[in-house]
Protein backbone atom coordinates (compact mmCIF):
# COMPACT_ATOMS: atom_id res chain seq x y z
CA UNK A 1 0.00 0.00 0.00
CA UNK A 2 2.83 2.74 0.76
CA UNK A 3 4.88 1.23 -2.06
CA UNK A 4 1.64 2.15 -4.06
CA UNK A 5 1.30 5.85 -2.73
CA UNK A 6 4.85 6.08 -2.85
CA UNK A 7 4.86 5.04 -6.71
CA UNK A 8 1.50 7.20 -7.19
CA UNK A 9 3.14 10.42 -5.91
CA UNK A 10 6.80 9.83 -7.49
CA UNK A 11 4.73 9.70 -10.85
CA UNK A 12 2.99 12.66 -10.35
CA UNK A 13 5.81 14.63 -9.49
CA UNK A 14 7.69 13.61 -12.60
CA UNK A 15 4.91 14.44 -15.00
CA UNK A 16 4.49 18.17 -12.90
CA UNK A 17 8.21 18.58 -13.28
CA UNK A 18 8.14 17.29 -17.69
CA UNK A 19 4.34 19.66 -17.42
CA UNK A 20 6.70 22.73 -15.65
CA UNK A 21 10.00 22.51 -18.43
CA UNK A 22 7.19 22.35 -21.58
CA UNK A 23 5.46 25.00 -20.06
CA UNK A 24 8.94 26.81 -19.55
CA UNK A 25 10.42 25.93 -22.97
CA UNK A 26 7.73 27.86 -25.16
CA UNK A 27 8.02 30.81 -25.54
CA UNK A 28 5.40 33.09 -24.29
CA UNK A 29 3.31 35.36 -26.23
CA UNK A 30 3.25 38.98 -25.18
CA UNK A 31 0.71 39.70 -23.55
CA UNK A 32 -0.91 43.36 -23.64
CA UNK A 33 -1.24 45.82 -20.62
CA UNK A 34 -2.76 49.29 -20.04
CA UNK A 35 -1.05 51.92 -21.81
CA UNK A 36 1.13 53.60 -19.40
CA UNK A 37 1.91 57.25 -20.26
CA UNK A 38 5.55 59.06 -20.92
CA UNK A 39 5.89 61.42 -17.51
CA UNK A 40 9.37 62.70 -18.44
CA UNK A 41 10.39 63.58 -22.18
CA UNK A 42 13.90 64.90 -23.26
CA UNK A 43 14.46 66.09 -19.68
CA UNK A 44 11.26 68.06 -19.61
CA UNK A 45 8.24 66.96 -16.73
CA UNK A 46 5.26 66.65 -18.38
CA UNK A 47 1.81 66.58 -16.82
CA UNK A 48 -0.28 63.37 -16.13
CA UNK A 49 -3.94 63.00 -18.04
CA UNK A 50 -5.44 63.40 -14.74
CA UNK A 51 -4.48 66.52 -14.39
CA UNK A 52 -7.04 67.88 -16.89
CA UNK A 53 -10.23 69.52 -15.71
CA UNK A 54 -13.26 68.26 -16.95
CA UNK A 55 -14.99 71.34 -18.36
CA UNK A 56 -16.20 70.26 -21.54
CA UNK A 57 -19.85 71.68 -22.54
CA UNK A 58 -21.67 68.44 -22.56
CA UNK A 59 -19.30 65.85 -20.49
CA UNK A 60 -16.89 63.29 -21.92
CA UNK A 61 -17.90 62.05 -25.24
CA UNK A 62 -17.94 58.62 -26.39
CA UNK A 63 -17.04 57.83 -29.94
CA UNK A 64 -17.60 54.75 -31.26
CA UNK A 65 -14.90 54.74 -34.01
CA UNK A 66 -16.94 51.96 -35.96
CA UNK A 67 -18.85 54.52 -36.79
CA UNK A 68 -16.28 57.43 -36.94
CA UNK A 69 -15.69 59.95 -40.15
CA UNK A 70 -13.46 63.18 -39.94
CA UNK A 71 -14.69 65.07 -42.62
CA UNK A 72 -13.28 67.99 -44.59
CA UNK A 73 -15.76 70.50 -46.09
CA UNK A 74 -16.71 73.75 -47.17
CA UNK A 75 -14.53 75.77 -49.46
CA UNK A 76 -11.95 73.18 -50.76
CA UNK A 77 -11.42 71.47 -53.82
CA UNK A 78 -11.84 67.87 -52.63
CA UNK A 79 -14.26 66.95 -49.75
CA UNK A 80 -13.70 64.07 -48.44
CA UNK A 81 -14.26 61.68 -45.39
CA UNK A 82 -11.72 59.56 -43.45
CA UNK A 83 -11.99 57.20 -41.30
CA UNK A 84 -9.58 56.98 -37.78
CA UNK A 85 -7.21 54.21 -39.44
CA UNK A 86 -7.08 56.01 -42.63
CA UNK A 87 -5.54 59.14 -40.92
CA UNK A 88 -3.59 57.19 -38.54
CA UNK A 89 -1.91 54.95 -42.07
CA UNK A 90 -1.99 57.87 -44.71
CA UNK A 91 -0.63 61.16 -42.63
CA UNK A 92 2.83 61.19 -41.14
CA UNK A 93 3.02 61.26 -37.58
CA UNK A 94 4.86 64.38 -35.20
CA UNK A 95 5.26 64.63 -32.13
CA UNK A 96 5.52 68.13 -29.38
CA UNK A 97 5.41 68.77 -26.19
CA UNK A 98 2.86 71.59 -25.99
CA UNK A 99 1.43 73.21 -22.60
CA UNK A 100 -2.11 73.64 -22.30
CA UNK A 101 -3.42 76.46 -20.84
CA UNK A 102 -6.83 76.82 -19.58
CA UNK A 103 -8.80 80.13 -18.79
CA UNK A 104 -9.99 78.49 -15.31
CA UNK A 105 -6.13 79.08 -14.36
CA UNK A 106 -4.86 75.45 -14.47
CA UNK A 107 -2.13 74.38 -17.27
CA UNK A 108 -0.96 70.75 -18.16
CA UNK A 109 2.07 70.33 -20.47
CA UNK A 110 1.73 67.16 -22.34
CA UNK A 111 3.83 64.97 -25.07
CA UNK A 112 1.26 65.46 -27.80
CA UNK A 113 1.41 63.19 -31.24
CA UNK A 114 -0.67 63.45 -34.24
CA UNK A 115 -0.91 64.54 -37.72
CA UNK A 116 -0.59 68.32 -38.83
CA UNK A 117 -3.80 70.09 -39.42
CA UNK A 118 -2.45 71.78 -42.56
CA UNK A 119 -1.29 68.42 -44.46
CA UNK A 120 -5.12 67.47 -44.50
CA UNK A 121 -6.23 70.64 -45.58
CA UNK A 122 -3.63 71.16 -48.34
CA UNK A 123 -4.76 67.25 -49.75
CA UNK A 124 -8.27 68.73 -49.68
CA UNK A 125 -7.29 71.93 -51.39
CA UNK A 126 -8.66 75.26 -49.99
CA UNK A 127 -10.48 77.24 -52.10
CA UNK A 128 -8.72 80.68 -52.94
CA UNK A 129 -12.07 82.73 -51.13
CA UNK A 130 -11.12 80.57 -48.04
CA UNK A 131 -10.54 82.25 -44.71
CA UNK A 132 -11.46 80.72 -41.77
CA UNK A 133 -11.19 77.40 -40.37
CA UNK A 134 -14.31 76.06 -38.29
CA UNK A 135 -13.29 73.12 -36.24
CA UNK A 136 -16.82 70.77 -35.08
CA UNK A 137 -17.09 68.65 -32.50
CA UNK A 138 -18.63 65.51 -31.91
CA UNK A 139 -20.80 67.19 -28.70
CA UNK A 140 -21.76 70.42 -31.08
CA UNK A 141 -18.75 72.16 -29.87
CA UNK A 142 -17.24 74.83 -32.53
CA UNK A 143 -14.11 77.23 -32.76
CA UNK A 144 -12.81 79.10 -35.39
CA UNK A 145 -9.25 80.39 -36.92
CA UNK A 146 -7.89 82.40 -39.37
CA UNK A 147 -7.12 79.99 -42.22
CA UNK A 148 -3.80 81.73 -41.84
CA UNK A 149 -2.87 80.06 -38.56
CA UNK A 150 -3.31 76.31 -39.63
CA UNK A 151 -1.75 76.53 -42.66
CA UNK A 152 1.58 78.73 -41.85
CA UNK A 153 2.34 76.94 -38.30
CA UNK A 154 2.79 73.19 -37.37
CA UNK A 155 -0.66 73.20 -36.00
CA UNK A 156 -1.12 69.02 -34.40
CA UNK A 157 -4.09 67.50 -34.47
CA UNK A 158 -3.34 64.92 -31.78
CA UNK A 159 -4.54 61.29 -31.63
CA UNK A 160 -1.83 60.31 -28.81
CA UNK A 161 -0.62 62.08 -25.75
CA UNK A 162 2.40 61.06 -23.32
CA UNK A 163 2.40 58.01 -25.40
CA UNK A 164 -0.90 56.73 -25.21
CA UNK A 165 -3.79 57.06 -27.21
CA UNK A 166 -6.24 59.98 -26.31
CA UNK A 167 -8.85 58.97 -23.27
CA UNK A 168 -12.69 59.23 -24.34
CA UNK A 169 -12.75 62.53 -21.56
CA UNK A 170 -9.25 64.23 -23.06
CA UNK A 171 -10.97 64.02 -26.87
CA UNK A 172 -10.89 61.07 -29.05
CA UNK A 173 -10.01 59.94 -31.42
CA UNK A 174 -8.74 63.79 -31.90
CA UNK A 175 -7.87 66.64 -30.29
CA UNK A 176 -6.59 69.96 -31.74
CA UNK A 177 -3.08 71.11 -30.58
CA UNK A 178 -3.84 75.24 -30.94
CA UNK A 179 -0.81 76.42 -29.27
CA UNK A 180 -0.05 79.83 -28.53
CA UNK A 181 -4.00 79.71 -28.34
CA UNK A 182 -5.96 79.72 -24.76
CA UNK A 183 -7.63 76.37 -23.96
CA UNK A 184 -11.04 76.48 -25.32
CA UNK A 185 -9.58 76.69 -28.38
CA UNK A 186 -8.07 73.50 -28.02
CA UNK A 187 -11.26 71.50 -29.28
CA UNK A 188 -11.80 67.86 -28.52
CA UNK A 189 -13.78 64.95 -30.34
CA UNK A 190 -13.06 66.64 -33.74
CA UNK A 191 -15.93 65.66 -36.10
CA UNK A 192 -15.20 67.87 -38.85
CA UNK A 193 -13.25 70.64 -40.15
CA UNK A 194 -15.12 73.17 -42.60
CA UNK A 195 -13.01 75.83 -44.50
CA UNK A 196 -15.55 78.96 -44.98
CA UNK A 197 -15.51 82.81 -45.85
CA UNK A 198 -17.40 83.95 -42.74
CA UNK A 199 -14.91 85.88 -40.80
CA UNK A 200 -17.50 86.80 -38.67
CA UNK A 201 -18.26 83.16 -37.69
CA UNK A 202 -17.72 82.38 -33.66
CA UNK A 203 -17.47 79.34 -32.04
CA UNK A 204 -19.33 78.23 -28.57
CA UNK A 205 -17.26 80.12 -26.22
CA UNK A 206 -16.77 83.01 -28.97
CA UNK A 207 -20.45 83.68 -29.08
CA UNK A 208 -20.63 84.30 -24.91
CA UNK A 209 -18.05 86.97 -25.04
CA UNK A 210 -14.54 84.79 -25.11
CA UNK A 211 -11.72 86.47 -27.44
CA UNK A 212 -11.88 84.96 -30.95
CA UNK A 213 -8.45 84.67 -31.67
CA UNK A 214 -7.87 83.38 -27.98
CA UNK A 215 -3.86 84.31 -28.18
CA UNK A 216 -2.68 83.14 -24.88
CA UNK A 217 -0.43 86.81 -24.65
CA UNK A 218 -4.05 88.99 -24.54
CA UNK A 219 -7.08 88.01 -21.98
CA UNK A 220 -9.90 85.98 -22.82
CA UNK A 221 -12.30 88.75 -22.77
CA UNK A 222 -10.48 90.81 -25.02
CA UNK A 223 -12.45 92.44 -27.98
CA UNK A 224 -10.78 91.14 -31.51
CA UNK B 1 -24.59 109.82 21.75
CA UNK B 2 -27.30 106.85 21.14
CA UNK B 3 -27.45 108.48 17.84
CA UNK B 4 -23.37 107.72 17.39
CA UNK B 5 -23.47 104.22 18.96
CA UNK B 6 -26.89 103.07 16.40
CA UNK B 7 -24.93 104.65 13.28
CA UNK B 8 -21.49 102.44 14.06
CA UNK B 9 -23.70 99.36 14.74
CA UNK B 10 -25.49 100.50 11.68
CA UNK B 11 -22.36 100.70 9.97
CA UNK B 12 -20.71 97.60 10.84
CA UNK B 13 -23.79 95.19 10.69
CA UNK B 14 -23.58 96.69 6.67
CA UNK B 15 -20.30 95.57 6.66
CA UNK B 16 -20.19 91.99 8.50
CA UNK B 17 -23.39 91.33 6.22
CA UNK B 18 -21.75 92.39 2.73
CA UNK B 19 -18.80 90.86 3.23
CA UNK B 20 -20.56 87.69 4.27
CA UNK B 21 -22.60 88.06 0.89
CA UNK B 22 -19.52 88.84 -0.63
CA UNK B 23 -17.69 86.02 0.74
CA UNK B 24 -20.72 83.63 -0.68
CA UNK B 25 -20.53 85.72 -4.20
CA UNK B 26 -17.26 84.93 -4.41
CA UNK B 27 -17.90 81.13 -3.70
CA UNK B 28 -20.89 80.56 -6.34
CA UNK B 29 -19.14 82.67 -8.96
CA UNK B 30 -16.30 80.72 -8.50
CA UNK B 31 -18.36 77.84 -8.64
CA UNK B 32 -19.98 78.95 -11.67
CA UNK B 33 -16.63 79.06 -13.58
CA UNK B 34 -15.46 75.27 -12.79
CA UNK B 35 -19.02 73.78 -12.04
CA UNK B 36 -20.45 76.13 -15.04
CA UNK B 37 -22.94 73.35 -15.62
CA UNK B 38 -24.32 72.53 -13.17
CA UNK B 39 -24.64 76.14 -11.63
CA UNK B 40 -26.31 77.11 -15.28
CA UNK B 41 -29.00 74.45 -14.51
CA UNK B 42 -29.46 75.56 -10.50
CA UNK B 43 -29.70 79.26 -11.82
CA UNK B 44 -31.56 78.41 -14.78
CA UNK B 45 -29.32 79.98 -17.17
CA UNK B 46 -28.71 83.28 -15.27
CA UNK B 47 -24.97 82.55 -13.81
CA UNK B 48 -23.21 81.35 -17.07
CA UNK B 49 -19.79 80.99 -16.86
CA UNK B 50 -19.06 84.16 -18.77
CA UNK B 51 -20.48 85.68 -16.33
CA UNK B 52 -19.19 83.97 -13.15
CA UNK B 53 -15.99 84.87 -14.67
CA UNK B 54 -16.52 88.38 -14.73
CA UNK B 55 -18.24 88.97 -11.58
CA UNK B 56 -15.51 86.59 -9.91
CA UNK B 57 -12.28 88.27 -10.95
CA UNK B 58 -14.44 91.81 -10.44
CA UNK B 59 -14.88 91.19 -6.79
CA UNK B 60 -11.05 91.37 -5.39
CA UNK B 61 -11.17 94.88 -5.14
CA UNK B 62 -14.79 95.12 -3.09
CA UNK B 63 -13.99 92.20 -0.81
CA UNK B 64 -10.48 94.03 0.24
CA UNK B 65 -12.05 97.06 0.96
CA UNK B 66 -15.16 95.22 3.25
CA UNK B 67 -12.15 93.14 4.72
CA UNK B 68 -9.88 96.13 5.80
CA UNK B 69 -13.33 97.70 7.07
CA UNK B 70 -14.28 94.99 9.07
CA UNK B 71 -10.75 94.26 10.73
CA UNK B 72 -11.05 97.78 11.47
CA UNK B 73 -14.09 98.29 13.13
CA UNK B 74 -13.14 95.04 15.24
CA UNK B 75 -9.61 96.07 15.97
CA UNK B 76 -9.27 99.98 15.84
CA UNK B 77 -12.42 100.25 18.16
CA UNK B 78 -13.66 97.99 21.16
CA UNK B 79 -17.18 96.69 21.14
CA UNK B 80 -19.66 99.46 22.60
CA UNK B 81 -23.02 98.24 23.41
CA UNK B 82 -26.00 100.81 23.14
CA UNK B 83 -28.97 101.13 24.72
Amino acid sequence: MIRKIGGALGLSIILAGALFAVTNCKPKETGQLAPVEVREYQGQKLSSVNDFRENSIKGPQKVNINNYKLSITGLVKNPEEYTYAQILQNYQSYEKVVTLNCVEGWSATVLWKGFLAKDLIAEAGPLSEARVIIFHAYDGYTTSFPIEYIMNNDILIAYHMNGASLLPERGFPFQLVAESKWGYKWIKWITKIELSDDTNYRGYWEKRGYSNTGDLDKGFFDND
Amino acid sequence: MINNALKSHIAKAIVHWSLLALVVLYFVTGLGITQYRAVEAFTFGLLTKTLSFKVHNNLWFPFLVLLVLHIYQRIGKPNRTYK
